[in-house]
């Protein structure tokens, strides 16, 4: 029988036979609904329902919850599987964190199943229970214990709900962590509580020191008992399964599950389902997003190697095993209310797994491993887990090959990362060469040390273009008597740039400093009532210091704040410079004016549009982006979190580019209120029309080393440009000019069908899309109704 | 540029109707191509139309004017027309531009700028990172970059003393002394052959072919970069005979590889955005199965045939 399962553009494709379980894996889960599972919030309601519970240190009452979560939660394990666990009690689904950003979530609980984007099954049952909770959590969640000031409180509440400026997402939970999984197979459960035991000695009872490492001895044992009852289920199943050959995997899968997580692991697949169970216990902790498995080429390498040399493993298993794993971690979604997910689409976990690049002592560390890998990614194409692969000078050419080969081929997997640009970066932001060199993204792309580091690398994003409005307005928004920013010059006795640049700074410095407040109050919040020993006890640093990660007990902690949308600001004021202080065709004042108008003169909208903008290698252009991004960057740095670390800037803005955008007024580089911002780095929507040399040269003008919390570099291109040997090569050069120019990282995508048949019904939905013709390239909305047909065509034919 | 001024061939300035950076099929490696505008020969089935004149022109894109004739009130010479094909009557038009820079859809364009030779040695030194890693450089196209030779005897030494790889792309109809000079300052021509038969030749491109293959034989002497291409015109120039009689040019001239360029249509659109006296040949692109053909043919006659893509 063969199995068929469908490439990027949809189309069947036959799958080699052999890997046919993997296949019928990854059916179950692509063909499931996404659910929410009621059970850790259940769970986690009933414990902290006992008044005496309530009263424990933060220390215990976090493990003991999570104990009972993980000792009552339903289990399953799946008809072909081989790596075991389930995030939830649905095949695909998601919990509810009621004590972190529960109650706003609880509030659309008859949404879920109805609503349009990403709609989450809920049966009648479970909505009841759901109801049930809110009542206790109503006057408990995080962000209503983090403000004591009512005016505060109110400012978060309608800011959380309906952010302009910024949305603080630490107020949900931290994660966005690389967790130091290698110890774990290492030593087992057993050797992290022997360990907590050992400083525990050491420490006074009934210090708070004491009580962290003794939460940590709780969790530890609890994540044990955890594989125990997989070990009891599996002796179960295999009693009763009539397949004697599936029979022998469950009872191996017992054996396994009875040795792991408890003690180091004995063999390579042990090892995967062992760092598998710390997997979803994490999840279930705090936050279930970026919760992040890193580099696992490198730190199961020696349990492959082992286990081959014995004649234990062959690759083809090794491959199935990842393959297994892999296919696991898209069973677990995000649940959000329909606010967040118009923040953050596309059920995005932000599990990261990265491959390639550096060893701590410099040399390369691409290994056997690193290829299936490579395979895997391009052969399963799925959801989670988000690929990266690091990029290095001693990254072998059959590597480089290897990614080329898949990249041109239209897998958007893997995202690449510069290590020369990268490690440099984060040296020079206090971590030691060694610790740089073994870096994995989390998250989106926000790099960190593994199992070093405690980044809340996602904590806040920033409405950028709106700063520029205040500035505009002295600390007005368009059309408001009501002063949301500083008193800034007004526009009437601005003479120069430099007045402008005052203006802007001034807004800057202010929005920045009302954040660090709220921010700072949800960071003490996390530290009081949101420990997490589990994620703590995998963190280098915490358990020598006996200080939980949530209160700096980590080796390394940063908090990333992103600056959404620096290329329309910065094409703004330089559309400011040219038309009111260079061509003087216009008066500030009048400019603003007609911003508040929503540039109903189409004249000079379109001049304003015409005017230079950031991607397309134009000096004068791009220097005000840069000034955007390096102003926001010296304004953070004034800053130091709670937790004793810096503040980054990260150039991503996951999907809230568009929302910021659909919120925000009419802009001086001619964008109407309520477009979209461009997303990451990108340049203004549709704005690069010099092809990608042009905009790679632009991206470079940006000093990476100073946006350490990392970019999101997308480079399009239409399927016909990179096919062929030719293509192939091209992209090959273009990568290589990029990172050895300074580019940090690049996610390289290839333009379906489905885009250019959105492009010919709407030819203004994508104004500058520029696909190959015949040997040349040509604007997609300049050419004939017969031709663009002709182009659609083509690029649904593969090579 | 008045339209009514005299063209001179400038040294140190020219007219370019495009750039392309990141270009991948003319030549190594990531180049940037550069069009200079005008052209010797009139080739029927020309893709670029807007090429051939030497001057710059205007062009009208109809699919996107909304009719809201703001580019009337601006005509210093009340060109602006009615006609729904062509919104400037090019009697009256003097290419001021004014029209350009008021048309909010962007539907009347200028095709062609004056550059300066310092400005456009700026303008191609830009991706010059990738030139090095990619083993790429320039290319020279058009029109007929020949026809601006004496631009180019002061411009590509300047390219050359940046180390750039240089190709030329020509229709071989130029004075031999002229290129002759150029050689030294370029790395590869490729070098269209259109037809064999001289008076189809003249037909369809309004020249014979005696001088453009003469200078193809004495370049074949003289250059080792020399690449020949032919764009295959269907019903024109894919007959068994016209591809026998190239095979033979090309072995007489110990030259045993060609280019095939596939023929589209998209020039056809262009040409009705612009006033031209050329009219569009209808003729349906060929599929990949007459171009195999076309292949196999040369292929059968010892001439290894590249298809482009
Ligand atoms: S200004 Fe442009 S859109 Fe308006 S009529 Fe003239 S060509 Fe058409
Ligand atoms: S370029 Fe435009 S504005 Fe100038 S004369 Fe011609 S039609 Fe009139």
């Amino acid at each position: 029988m063969l199995f068929y399962t469908t490439d990027h553009l949809g189309r069947p494709v036959a799958e080699k036979k052999n890997l046919s379980r993997i296949f019928r894996l990854k059916e179950a889960v692509q063909k499931a609904n996404p659910g929410i599972c009621t059970d850790r919030s259940d769970i986690w309601t009933s414990y902290h329902k006992i008044p005496d519970n309530r009263k424990k240190s933060p220390h215990i009452r976090i493990a003991e919850a999570l104990r009972e979560v993980l000792m009552y939660k339903k289990i399953h394990i799946y008809p072909d599987e081989l790596i075991v666990g389930n995030y939830s009690s649905k095949r695909v689904g998601g919990s509810i964190f009621p004590e972190l950003h529960g109650v706003p979530v609880l509030l659309d609980i008859f949404k879920f199943s109805k609503r349009k984007v990403n709609p989450l099954q809920v049966s009648g049952k479970e909505t009841w229970k759901l109801l049930k909770i809110i009542p206790f959590w109503s006057f408990r969640f995080l962000a209503l214990k983090a403000y004591r000031s009512p005016f505060q409180l109110i400012r978060l509440l309608i800011h959380q709900l309906k952010g302009h400026f910024y949305i603080i997402n630490e107020s949900g939970g931290i994660s966005h962590i690389a967790p130091d999984y290698a110890k774990l197979i290492t030593v087992g459960t057993d050797g992290i509580v022997a360990e907590a035991t050992r400083f525990q000695e050491k420490s006074g009872k009934d210090t708070e020191k004491w009580y962290f490492y003794e939460a940590v001895k709780i969790i530890a044992n609890a994540l044990a008992k955890f594989g125990d009852r997989y070990a009891d289920l599996a002796q179960k199943m295999a009693e009763s399964e009539s397949d004697s050959n599936r029979k022998q995997e469950l009872l191996e899968i017992a054996q396994i599950c009875r040795n792991i997580p408890r003690k180091g692991a004995s063999s390579f697949q042990e090892a995967v389902q062992s760092l598998f169970f710390a997997q979803i216990a994490i999840n279930l902790e705090s936050l279930d997003n970026s919760v992040c498995p890193g580099r696992m080429d490198q730190y199961l390498y020696p349990f492959y190697l082992k286990d081959i040399q014995h004649h234990k493993l062959t690759r083809d298993k090794a491959k199935e095993i990842l393959s297994a794993f892999s296919i696991k971690t898209s069973e677990i979604i995000p649940v959000f209310s329909e606010y967040l997910t118009k923040i953050h689409g596309g059920m995005f976990n932000g599990q990261v797994v990265t491959v390639g690049g550096l060893q701590p002592d410099g040399t390369d560390g691409t290994n056997d491993l690193t290829y299936i890998f490579l395979e895997i990614m391009d052969e399963l194409r799925m959801r989670q887990p988000n690929y990266h692969a690091r990029i290095s000078n001693h990254s072998p050419q059959k590597y480089m090959d290897q990614i080329n080969q898949m990249l041109s081929g239209g897998s958007n997997s893997p995202a690449l990362y510069n290590d020369t640009v990268i490690v440099d970066t984060m040296v020079q932001h206090g971590y030691s060469i060694e610790d740089a060199r073994d870096y994995t993204g989390v998250g989106c792309v926000e790099p960190v040390a593994q199992g070093k580091s405690f980044s809340s690398t996602d904590a806040a994003l920033v409405n950028v273009p709106l700063i520029l409005e205040l500035a505009l307005n002295q600390g007005k928004r368009f059309g408001s008597w009501f002063r949301s920013g500083a008193k800034s010059m007004p526009v009437e006795k601005m003479q120069s740039m430099d007045d402008m640049k005052t203006a802007f700074e001034v807004q800057l410095a202010d929005q920045l400093s009302r954040l660090m407040k709220d921010l700072q109050a949800i960071e003490i919040a996390n530290r009081k009532y949101h420990p997490t020993p589990l994620s703590s006890c995998l963190l280098d640093g915490c358990l020598e210091s006996g200080t939980c990660s949530t209160a700096g007990g980590a080796r390394y902690n940063f908090s990333g704040i992103q600056c959404v949308a620096p290329a329309d600001t910065g094409d703004s004021l330089y559309a400011i410079e040219k038309s009111v202080f260079i061509d003087k065709k216009i008066t500030l004042p009048a400019l603003v004016e007609q911003l508040i108008q929503n540039l109903s003169d189409k004249q000079l909208r379109s001049y304003l549009k015409g005017i230079e903008k950031f991607g397309n290698d134009h000096s004068d252009a791009d220097k005000w982006t840069v000034y955007v991004i390096n102003k926001f960057t010296d304004e953070l740095n004034r800053y130091q979190n709670t937790r004793g670390g810096r503040y980054v800037t990260g150039l991503y803005s996951v999907t809230l580019h568009e929302y910021y955008g659909r919120i925000t007024g009419a802009l001086p580089n001619g964008r109407k209120m309520g477009e979209s911002f461009s997303s990451g780095i990108s340049p203004s929507n549709g704005m690069d029309r010099l092809g990608p040399t042009a905009l790679i040269n632009s991206i470079n003008r940006i000093d990476f080393t100073k946006t350490a919390n990392g970019i999101n570099f997308n480079l399009k291109f239409d399927s016909r440009t990179l096919r062929g040997s030719t293509g192939k090569l091209a992209l090959k050069n273009l990568l290589s000019t990029y990172f050895r120019k300074g580019g940090m990282q690049a996610q390289v995508n290839v333009l379906d069908p489905a885009i250019l048949l959105a492009a010919k019904e709407n030819p203004d939905l994508y104004p500058n899309l520029l696909v190959r013709v015949s040997g040349y390239s040509a604007y997609f909305n300049d050419l004939s109704l017969e031709m663009k047909d002709e182009i659609i065509r083509r690029s649904s034919l593969t090579n | 540029m008045n339209k009514d001024e005299p063209v001179h061939f400038f040294n140190d300035n020219t007219v370019i109707f495009d750039i392309q950076r990141f270009s991948l099929h003319d030549g190594p490696g990531i180049r940037t191509t550069v069009f200079f505008k005008g052209c010797p020969l009139s080739c029927a089935w020309c893709q670029n139309p807007e090429s051939q004149n030497v001057r710059p022109e205007l062009i009208f894109y109809k699919e996107s004017c909304i009719q809201c004739f703001d580019c009337r009130k601006h005509c210093p010479e009340n060109a602006i027309s009615d006609h729904s094909m062509l919104r400037f009557d090019p009697k009256r038009c003097t290419l001021c531009g004014q029209c350009v820079t008021q048309c909010l859809t962007n539907s009347l364009r200028m095709i062609g700028k004056k550059w300066s030779a310092a400005d456009l040695l700026g303008e191609i030194y830009k991706d010059i990172d990738f030139f090095i890693d990619s083993g790429g450089g320039i290319t020279l196209s058009g029109g007929e970059p020949l026809l601006q030779a004496n631009f180019l005897f002061q411009w590509l030494p300047m390219v050359k003393e940046k180390k750039i790889h240089t190709t030329l792309e020509t229709c071989g109809l130029a004075n031999w002394m002229q290129i002759e000079k150029l050689l030294p300052w370029i790395d590869i021509v490729f070098y269209d052959l259109k037809h064999m038969n001289d008076s189809i030749h003249k037909k369809f491109t309004g020249c014979g072919n005696a001088g453009i293959l003469e200078n193809f034989s004495r370049l074949s002497r003289s250059k080792s970069g020399l690449q020949a291409r032919m764009p295959v015109i269907p019903g024109i120039n894919n007959s068994v005979e016209n591809i026998q009689a190239t095979a033979n040019f090309l072995k007489s001239n110990h030259h045993f590889s060609i280019h095939l360029l596939p023929y589209h249509n998209l020039g056809e659109a262009k040409l009705k955005r612009m006033y031209s006296q050329q009219h569009p040949m209808n003729i349906a692109p060929q599929n990949s199965e007459q171009l195999k053909q076309t292949q196999e043919l040369f292929e059968k006659e010892k001439i290894h045939a590249v298809l482009y893509d």
